[in-house]
């Protein structure tokens, strides 16, 4: 990652470094309170708010009735008076019961004011599937609520970045969607990769939305990832190491989409390989291929490698989904094909 | 009233249930050790059982007919048992098992029977649009057939849920609408998430009859589906029932809850099993050797199932990419 | 000064087998006080593991690894 993270500071998991990050904000600042289901006493499902209640108690973490439209709107109500919810929407496969609040209100109010009212909104969302939760419990979704224009979207893939992210997100006076991909939190209650543990400075920092980190350096080809599918890409290009020279993209945030660092890292490689946990089609990927091909398709030598997850909805069985999800394997045959 | 069969055929439903839910229960966890780890072993995902909510699936079933439809939530095997769906493809299902019911695509939050027009999902209070639906297909094709939507009361604050009673009400459709309240929606409990006592109001409220049934007691239960759900099958409408029962486990399995203190014990003692058995052989409806020897029998259908799902072919891969269109 | 850490009693069955989850802080490293080093679970229910005294970890239970409530799990020097 870009920043240089002190020799000894101590690790966390990704769980940790946010909560920590939205209790330091609070600390800071009496605006910020949390309003999502489970985030009391419960800590958050997937461990987002983690020690909050102890230290905030029930007027400043508040646990929610099962009412996304009620208390999504009500973050929006607070927000646009001045205060600086952090609102969790448990599943972001939940968007469904909810999205007119976020896309038509949580992201137009600024816009629809002309510029006179502002949304300083923090949604945060659990994403992602790898482990049997099937078609409705499993899906990323970031191109979707990235299409909609008017609201931030970042997805950390590491600790470090998670915090930061988060501090950013609720500093930010704009609607920021923060989806955390539940295989980057560190739970100990689920399989995880070594690169969900790592240093997280004690204090204070930020990470800018809207820049990517080139999270490994290399020449032969440019691998644009973000969340989970970062771990996975860093795992291949260390195992390529002698053999081919992997720059492995992390993205960080999918809107402002950090397009400038795409391109130059292309134009760097020739050779371009995506990887992604949304749907492949009509999403992100797209968007990454037409940002070169609107800017100069003669950078590519080879045609563009999309390890995507196909346009099927996530499949119970664990034979099913693997063979779906972007695993290892298949970027490392993208990374050959692309190379040959 | 219920006759003495049936009330002992009451007990051997609920027993067969819990029987299942116990061996998932078992099963599940064997083989995630030493680690814990939701997606290992033969059964991977997340894990709802319905300990406790026995009553309400059986005396719900006893009612209804296989052409009926029951749209049921998150945690689903009681209501799937009760209803008639076959037990050896629930398993596995349940299992990834292409002879599943859905051949491994929706595991246990999503299992669909169209045969037994059963189906549940894992959105809160989404089933219940679409029972609505369903509802008015019976009343358009002109059976008297009734559709069920059964959420928990964490639902009921959900839009769906809102939206779902005004229109069937307004329409006067063959549903009914079962709220299993049990106290928890996860971690949240009902008394802060819910300001009235009483949910069955919010049926009044939307203009149609409405009951609230507490005790947790099959036969009581019983009775209160056979008024909705005969209103239904003649044309009266809808009605509302909110069931007050008890989840004896964890909102899903692996939830150290924490959040529910003593509640917990005192939860499990409620076990409504025991206190049905007790009942029954007070009554000399039963003797302990007749309990024991259902009990066994229930415990070998459901070791047959799992069987039967353990030894059923997985899916192909390739398989993941068929049935997004038809 | 040297000292060790055990598995915490977290569980009512004093016997019952709990997991080294996750590992925070490697051999060899060194370690503030009260700094996390690990996360412990047993029956589902995790905590996190503080080191007592600042100096040298040595892990003594690999990371997913089983321990007994009480059983020493690492040792800072």
């Amino acid at each position: 990652m870009t920043a240089t993270i002190d020799a000894g500071t101590r690790r966390v998991t990704t769980a940790k470094a946010i909560s920590e990050g939205i209790a330091q904000e609070m600390r800071a600042n009496p605006d910020v309170f949390v309003m999502g289901e489970d985030v009391g006493p419960y800590g958050g499902i997937f461990g987002s708010t983690g020690g909050l209640f102890e230290e905030f108690g029930s007027t400043r973490i508040i646990d929610t009735p099962i009412s996304e439209t009620g208390f999504i709107g009500a973050g929006i109500g607070a927000a646009v008076e001045g205060m600086r919810p952090v609102v969790e929407l448990m599943f972001v496969d939940f968007f469904g019961v909810c999205f007119d609040q976020i896309y038509n209100h949580m992201a137009k109010i600024h816009y629809e004011s002309g510029g006179n009212v502002k949304v300083p909104m923090v949604l945060m969302t659990a994403v992602g599937g790898g482990y049997s939760d099937a078609a409705q419990h499993s899906q990323c979704l970031w191109a979707t609520f990235a299409h909609m224009p008017g609201m931030k979207v970042v997805a950390p893939s590491n600790p470090y970045d998670a915090k930061g992210l988060m501090i950013s997100a609720i500093r930010d006076d704009n609607p920021v969607v923060f989806m955390f991909h539940k295989g980057v939190m560190g739970l100990p209650w689920m399989a995880k990769n070594p690169r969900s543990i790592g240093p997280v400075p004690e204090e204070e920092y930020t990470v800018p939305i809207g820049k990517a980190a080139i999270a490994h350096e290399g020449s032969d080809v440019t691998v644009v990832s973000l969340s989970i599918s970062v771990q996975h890409c860093l795992d291949v290009a260390e195992e390529l190491e002698g053999t081919t020279s992997v720059e492995v993209i992390d993205l960080r945030s999918v809107v402002p989409l950090d397009r400038e660092a795409i391109l130059a890292s292309v134009a760097k490689t020739g050779k371009l390989v995506i990887v992604d946990e949304d749907y492949k089609s009509f999403g992100l990927s797209g968007e990454i291929v037409a940002t070169i091909a609107d800017q100069d398709p003669s950078m590519l030598k080879k045609p563009v490698e999309r390890v995507c997850y196909p346009d099927v909805p996530v499949p119970y069985a664990r034979v099913l989904e693997y063979e779906a999800l972007p695993t290892r394997d298949k970027i490392k045959a993208a990374i050959a094909k692309v190379t040959a | 009233m219920v006759d003495n069969d049936t009330r002992v055929d009451f007990y051997r439903q609920m027993v067969r249930i819990r029987a299942y839910e116990a061996a998932l229960q078992a099963n599940y966890h064997a083989d995630k050790t030493p680690q814990w780890d939701i997606g290992a072993g033969l059964i991977p995902g997340e894990m709802h059982l319905a300990a406790g909510q026995e009553p309400v699936a059986v005396g719900l079933c006893a009612n209804l007919v296989k052409d009926d439809a029951i749209t049921g939530p998150h945690r689903p095997h009681h209501l799937a048992l009760a209803k008639g769906v076959d037990i050896n493809k629930m398993t596995a299902e349940i299992y990834g098992r292409d002879t599943g019911l859905c051949h491994g695509k929706g595991g246990h939050m999503h299992l669909f029977d169209p045969e037994q027009h059963f189906s549940c999902s894992g959105i809160i209070a989404e089933g219940m649009p679409v029972a609505v639906g369903q509802a008015l297909a019976f009343s358009r094709k002109g059976t008297d057939n009734v559709a069920v939507a059964v959420a928990g009361e964490g639902a009921a604050n959900q839009g769906a849920f809102h939206e779902a009673l005004n229109l069937a009400a307004m329409w006067k459709l063959p549903v009914v609408f079962i709220i299993e309240d049990n106290d928890w929606a996860i971690s949240v409990a009902r008394d802060t998430a819910t300001p009235i006592k009483d949910g069955s109001l919010r049926g009044t409220a939307y203009g149609m009859p409405s009951q609230r049934v507490e005790g947790n007691d099959v036969e009581m239960i019983y009775e209160a589906c056979k008024t909705a759900v005969e209103r239904a099958r003649a044309g009266g409408g809808p009605t509302l029932l909110e069931i007050h029962t008890v989840r004896m486990w964890g909102h899903f399995e692996g939830d150290a809850q924490a959040y529910r203190g003593d509640e917990l014990n005192e939860a499990n003692e409620r076990d409504p099993i025991p206190a049905y058995e007790k009942r029954l052989v007070s009554a000399g409806l039963l003797t302990e050797d007749q309990a024991a020897q259902i009990k066994a029998e229930a415990e070998a259908e459901v070791q047959a199932a799992i069987d039967f799902a353990t030894s059923s072919p997985e899916p192909k891969p390739s398989d993941a990419y068929l049935h997004v269109f038809a | 000064m040297s000292e060790t850490i055990t598995f915490p009693e977290m569980s009512n069955d004093p016997d019952a087998e709990g997991v080294v989850a996750t590992w925070f802080a490697n051999t060899g490293e060194t370690v503030k006080a009260g700094q996390v080093i690990a996360e412990v679970m047993v029956d589902k229910v995790s905590v996190d593991v503080e080191a007592p005294i600042a100096g040298t970890i040595t892990c003594l239970v690999e990371e997913e690894g089983t321990a007994k409530q009480g059983q020493e799990i690492a040792r800072i020097d």
